[in-house]
């Protein structure tokens, strides 16, 4: 579990908060194991102990709008994010998992917890649809607060991540 | 009895109805809102209708909304099941007509609880 502060924290006269001065990694935290005890199993665990990432990564995430403008995004292995997904389907679950599948279960996991983070925040806020692909990226080190866990022993992030400041266009010459 | 499950996520779908023909349920499902007053308006009127809020077409409060204003579905019993959890959703939900409220995530327990607060378990669970 970790807290990205850089110490860029807020310029002189901005009045948006930064997310970690909303929410901390254990609560954040507390709420994806409540997330995972209830969809994906009574017995499942999230320890909280860094991992490293495999180079082929899958993240879901809702956007959050309000008083606090960002995204919660869960990231993981695709083969974690496969195994997540016959977790929570049980029974349920086809033979033969295909990509719709996966999109499905683990956005709406990010829809759980997402939720939950922003009922967390100061509101009224907007819970945006879930959303399945390449994290996006995060645009203000200081606007950030990371939770990094292991779920059967396969690293997992969650990353609760401010949109604002814009990232710089790229200029085109 | 009958139930129709409303909700964009297949898996959600999925557990929601496993919950609820466990416990003795008729189960339909809708994607969203919309999909689901097709199903009432093609004559399958449920007892019971578990929804989601935030799903594309048209969300849960607007099919709640949609449901009471047709006196003919005035019978079936709204159960929003949603990961909205703050206050004043809960409240515009209840105020639209929902009956009850069901935070994500949830337990089969917790969906128990909510339908025999209800008078809606079925009577061979509910003894």
């Amino acid at each position: 579990m970790s807290t990205v502060d850089t110490g860029e924290r807020r310029r002189s006269g901005e009045s948006r908060p930064v997310i970690t001065e909303l929410i901390d990694g254990p609560t954040i935290q507390s709420i994806a194991e409540d997330a995972w005890t209830a969809l994906v199993g009574e017995d499942e665990i999230l320890m909280p102990l860094p991992g490293e990432l495999p180079g082929n990564v899958l993240s879901s995430w809702v956007d959050v709008v309000g008083p606090w403008t960002g995204t919660v995004v869960l990231t993981t292995g695709r083969e974690t994010a496969a195994e997540l997904t016959r977790a929570l389907l049980g029974e349920h679950a086809p033979a033969e998992l295909d990509e719709e599948d996966i999109a499905d279960a683990f956005g709406e996991i990010a829809n759980v917890v997402g939720g939950n983070v922003k009922a967390a925040l100061p509101g009224p806020s907007a819970l945006s649809l879930p959303d399945v692909g390449e994290a996006p990226a995060v645009r203000n080190p200081a606007d950030l607060c990371r939770v990094d866990v292991l779920w059967r022993g396969e690293p997992l992030s969650i990353s609760v991540q401010g949109a604002l400041p814009a990232l710089p266009v790229p200029s085109q010459h | 009895m009958r139930a129709l499950v409303i909700d964009d996520s297949r898996a959600m779908r999925r557990i929601v109805t496993g919950i609820l023909e466990g416990l003795g349920y008729e189960v339909q499902q809708a994607g969203h809102g919309r999909e689901g007053l097709d199903v009432l308006d093609g004559g399958w009127l449920p007892d019971l209708v578990c929804v989601d809020w935030n799903m594309p077409v048209m969300d849960g409060l607007q099919f709640v909304s949609a449901v009471r204003s047709n006196p003919a579905w005035r019978n079936v019993t709204i159960m929003m099941v949603t990961s909205e959890s703050e206050h004043t959703q809960i409240v515009r939900a209840l105020a639209a007509g929902a009956h009850e409220y069901v935070i994500k995530p949830f337990t089969a327990d917790a969906i128990r609880d909510k339908l025999a607060l209800l008078g809606l378990l079925p009577q061979e669970v509910a003894l």
